[in-house]
């Protein structure tokens, strides 16, 4: 099992412009510790308008800064929207290769359509078609990436023949994936041989079907891409203390910030009736969690916040459960002392990786029809 | 954390309806028609939402006019304007305001869910094109809206967010401003979606001061069962809502 960091860069109102640029160097601070560390990958997600749950609007530049600080640490540019009017086809192709080339190849490329009308209405994106538009955009960009020239006339984009440059620098392309919340998205993963990008907490029973599942199907998938990303990452959010309890509350306290924010955007769903958007995805959940009779210790199931001990016990749960990689959330609002975040990377890094570290390789990248 | 209400309560607490009791039983309300507008609002619009809770991000309002064949008090028609927001981590609409198409009904939802709402004229148009509503109080018309271009589509994409009501009731004999969670129940039959269309909306005559329909976002049509139910929780008006809610009763069934 590997490990990563996970970046929505939670910002605490008021807005002062030193706000915003602190959180962003903590993050920076924790990205070169955590690759001096030995964690595998840094991911950032990409959201906009969502006020104090992420001021992440262009992950590729805070990604940027991170390849140039770092030496071994993969970038994740997860997830970037799939749907034309947030980002055009032919610019994702194009900044993706000058990220994997300026990272020296480290970059992971996930793929999304983003799950709230705050952000859809924004663009005025239409909500019913976005899993048709992500469908086109994975479909193109392998082959923007590594065909000579490209040319292409589908529903939702088109464009003449011209040559993309640059192309990427990983060959044959940077590891493809999917961001997954709602149920099913697993199995669109699975059948396209993209890694599965799971943004889901907890809940091992549930998480160890849909894996299961995951597997079963990526075996006779037809990859989009040069070849099947057999992964499945989960996210968690990551506090480890000496003190279980003193880790336990800290941690606790952070999810529960992370969850209330979360719960005070407006899902596609809540606003726009679509079948585009049948599960209410990531909010109900953390709903229930903050504020339900799951708001005690068992909604703590397979977080890894509390002693070292606790912690490894939580995280050798989610590999028996078939996950190959953990991404964690280290903080929300800046409620936990940027000097306390790195202690408990630190300590994680000391006292829980040693457990993973000669397990069998992780799953990864296999060529097509393997 | 996310910002609160800046509701003046002392501004509207003479005109909010007051709820004879938190014992209201349950109405059963069968075949109802819901027609529900939902759009953008001005951030102003925190003017109007208690201090306990937060606006959704972006804000936002819903219409709703539904027409009630049968109902304890027999038929009536129903309109109302809600302003979406948080209750903590849940979805809520706060009604601003409500218009009712006989007295008997207006009486009732005034006593028993704190509805603040007065008797008028409201119609409601089911045609093929386009589905409308008005309201009318004291012969101004207040509410012109229309679902135009009505597409099938199944009930389970529907998602009705419950209600809270701000009104003077009962606890702990002390009559004082609460808000009230009205959490009916829907088994769905029929739903259209289409896009809204508020040709009139008079604010003030919503309680709705700042109020008006920016970004048009979905309407629907739905034929459902429902009903009002008994009263779970009621909330302080001034207090965070994770700390300020009450439960009167375990269950609806209780």
């Amino acid at each position: 099992m590997k490990f990563g960091l996970f970046y929505e860069i939670s910002v605490p109102r008021p807005w002062t412009r030193e706000a915003e640029r602190t959180v962003y160097q903590n993050a920076l601070e924790q990205v070169r510790l955590a690759d001096e560390l030995g964690f595998d990958q840094v991911w950032a997600v990409e959201h906009h308008f969502l006020e104090e749950y992420s001021h992440c609007p262009a992950p590729e530049l805070f990604l940027t800064a991170c390849a140039m600080i770092t030496k071994k640490i993969r970038v994740g540019h997860g997830i970037i929207i799939c749907v034309p009017e947030f980002n055009h086809p032919i610019k994702i192709a194009e900044r993706t290769a000058v990220l994997d080339i300026l990272s020296g190849g480290r970059l992971e490329v996930g793929t999304g359509r983003s799950a709230t009308w705050t952000e859809l209405g924004g663009f005025r994106a239409n909500p019913d078609t976005t899993k048709k538009s992500w469908d086109e955009f994975v479909r193109c960009l392998p082959r923007m990436w590594t065909q000579e020239t490209f040319a292409y006339d589908g529903e939702f984009w088109s464009m003449p023949e011209r040559t993309i440059v640059p192309k990427v620098y990983q060959r044959p392309h940077p590891p493809l994936w999917v961001a997954v919340t709602t149920p099913g998205t697993e199995l669109d993963a699975a059948e396209r041989g993209l890694g599965s990008l799971g943004l889901t907490f907890g809940q091992f029973a549930e998480q160890e079907k849909r894996i299961a599942e995951y597997r079963r199907r990526i075996r006779i998938c037809e990859p989009v891409g040069a070849f099947v990303n057999d992964q499945v990452s989960t996210v968690n959010f990551l506090y480890c203390h000496e003190d279980d309890a003193t880790g336990r509350a800290t941690g606790r306290r952070m999810a529960d910030t992370f969850n209330y924010l979360a719960s005070q955007l407006v899902s596609a769903r809540e606003a726009f009736p679509s079948r585009s958007y049948q599960s209410l995805g990531l909010l109900p959940q953390l709903r229930r969690q903050a504020t339900g009779p799951e708001a005690s210790e068992q909604a703590g199931e397979g977080l890894a916040f509390g002693g070292p001990q606790r912690v490894l016990h939580a995280l050798k749960r989610w590999e028996a459960v078939g996950v190959d990689r953990v991404n964690f959330l280290m903080n929300a609002l800046e409620v936990i002392p940027q000097a306390d975040v790195l202690a408990s990377l630190r300590l994680f890094a000391r006292e829980v990786m040693p457990a993973f570290a000669d397990d069998k390789p992780a799953n990864g990248a296999t060529a097509p029809g393997a | 954390m996310p910002t609160f209400g800046t509701l003046e309560l002392t501004a509207i607490v003479d005109r909010l309806a007051t709820v004879r009791d938190l014992d209201t039983e349950a109405w059963a309300l069968p075949g109802a028609e819901i027609l529900q507008l939902a759009f953008e609002v001005p951030r102003a619009t925190e003017s109007l939402l208690p201090r306990s809770m937060h606006p959704a991000i972006p804000p936002y309002g819903t219409i709703w006019v539904t027409r009630y064949p049968e109902s304890p008090v027999g038929p009536f028609t129903l309109a109302q304007l809600r302003l979406m927001g948080r209750a903590g981590v849940h979805p809520r609409g706060l009604v601003l305001g409500a218009v009712a198409s006989t007295a008997d009904a207006a009486t009732a939802l005034r006593e028993r869910w704190g509805l603040p709402v007065v008797p008028g004229r409201v119609s409601f148009t089911r045609r093929h094109d386009r589905i409308t509503a008005t309201a009318t109080r004291d012969g101004v018309t207040v509410l012109e809206c229309a679902l135009v271009d009505p597409e099938p589509i199944s009930g389970g994409d529907v998602q009705y967010i419950h209600s809270v009501t701000l009104a003077h009731a009962p606890l702990d004999g002390e009559i004082g401003p609460r808000l009230i969670q009205v959490d009916s129940r829907y088994t769905f039959k029929k739903a259209e979606r289409g896009r809204p269309h508020v040709g009139v909306l008079v604010a003030p005559a919503w309680g709705a001061g700042p109020l008006r329909p920016l970004n048009p976002i979905a309407a629907t049509v739905t034929t459902c069962d429902t009903d009002l139910p008994r009263i779970r929780f009621v909330m302080d008006v001034e207090v965070p809502v994770v700390r300020g809610t009450r439960r009167i009763r375990e269950s609806r069934e209780e």
